[in-house]
């Protein structure tokens, strides 16, 4: 199983960041080779409108079963990512991403939209 | 660090006198970010210096070189927004009008039409007459505000807030509940909304509300000017008190506003003995909630 981040920086120490449409990095932890893999979304800085939209098409190239991100997607990216299979947790912003892992596992994390 | 945003949905109802006034409360504990970049007028309160200047460039227009274009029309019957004109026997593109789709771009049969990144503003970082850091910016004519304006005003201000290590950051959010509000609010602690008793603007609440709890952002909310319509005020507390959303303050229609406007200050300096308290409790209101 895949589970998404949006993320500060490349790495488990990273902070998570809050947004998603305008997040800096995707981390994408694969379980089964315990893998994790950083995408860099930093060139949404210069998306005008439907920075939501955007990430949420990175989500669906992807595919991870897992979302966990901080305040959680907006109205239109929220439509698109229904659309998916994916679970989304919010409320990490401010964790590390090990940390945001590990309140996952502990059903410590809200789920959102 | 905590990020509070004050929004109203609805304009006119004082967002941006509370934001100036909880600015003078906190100041040698914040930077204040002007996100309500369509009308930015936090400058006109705080005489920034404007230190710093980053050009910004956002969205294309369209451009028709005359030298290689041949007069086909095909660019100005395709043209949705009739941004396509002929001045003196040359097609020309009415920059007011493009919206910088793109299509002629496409359609051109001889590469004539360009699409260059425009220059709509800056972007500024500057020490206010107070002495804390403002983050603003200025839209030219006809430019349009953006999630990508915003973030890059409240990137600034991260940025100055992390340096100087201050605590807080204010940010005059958008208005309406678009873009650049949803910008406005990506990663924030604590959203203010300041509203007043008319039914436009409760209906504007109720628009902003959604949104703001579809990202799960704890709010509290001032109702300005509350004793002009007391049935409205009540059927606002109702819906405040229905949703979970904390009664910051009601302040009842005054003059100072108008006063603290005209002569470029905050209210408090207007009088302070008069409006001291009332903002020191509402920032502590908000500065203190726990997300």
């Amino acid at each position: 199983m895949k589970i998404a981040f949006t993320s500060t920086g490349t790495s488990w120490e990273s902070t998570i960041d809050p947004r998603f449409g305008r997040t800096d990095f995707l981390l994408l932890y694969n379980q089964e080779d315990d893998s994790l893999e950083a995408i860099d979304n930093r060139d949404i800085k210069n998306v005008e409108h439907g920075a939501g939209p955007k990430t949420a098409q990175l989500i669906a190239d992807h595919a991870p079963a897992i979302l966990i991100t901080g305040n959680g997607p907006g109205g239109n990216a929220a439509s698109v990512l229904k659309l998916m299979n994916l679970k989304i947790y919010v409320g990490a912003g401010g964790m590390t991403v090990r940390e945001a892992y590990q309140a996952y596992q502990n059903n410590q994390l809200k789920e959102g939209v | 660090m905590r990020e509070i945003v004050v929004i109203s949905g609805k304009g006119g109802t004082g967002k941006t006198s509370v934001v100036s006034a909880l600015a003078y409360v906190a100041q040698k504990n914040l930077v204040l970010a002007d996100c309500d970049v369509d009308a930015a007028d936090l400058h006109l309160i705080f005489e920034p210096d404007l230190a710093e200047t980053e050009d910004f460039f956002s969205g294309v227009k369209a451009v028709i070189d005359p030298a290689s274009c041949t007069n086909c029309g095909i660019c100005a019957s395709h043209c949705r927004f009739d941004a396509i004109r002929v001045e003196s026997g040359q097609h020309k593109v009415m920059s007011l009008d493009c919206e910088g789709c793109g299509y002629c771009y496409e359609l051109c049969p001889t590469q004539a039409i360009s699409l260059p990144q425009q220059l709509v503003g800056q972007c500024y970082r500057s020490r206010t007459r107070m002495g804390f850091s403002l983050v603003h910016a200025k839209l030219g004519i006809g430019a349009d505000n953006s999630g990508k304006l915003v973030a890059r005003v409240k990137d600034l201000a991260r940025k100055q807030a992390k340096t100087e290590k201050q605590d807080f950051i204010l940010i005059d959010g958008s208005p309406g509940i678009g873009c650049p509000v949803i910008a406005s609010l990506s990663g924030a602690d604590q959203v203010l909304f300041v509203t007043e008793p008319s039914l436009s603007a409760l209906s504007d609440l109720k628009r902003v509300w959604e949104l703001t709890d579809k990202f799960q952002i704890p709010a509290q909310c001032v109702i300005n000017k509350a004793d002009i319509n007391p049935a409205v005020t009540e059927e606002i507390k109702l819906f405040l008190a229905s949703q979970g959303i904390a009664l910051a303050a009601e302040i009842p229609y005054d003059g100072d506003f108008h006063t603290a406007i005209a002569e470029g200050k905050s209210l408090i300096e207007i009088n302070q003995s008069k409006w001291s308290p009332v903002f020191e409790n509402i920032w502590t209101a908000c500065s203190q909630e726990k997300s």
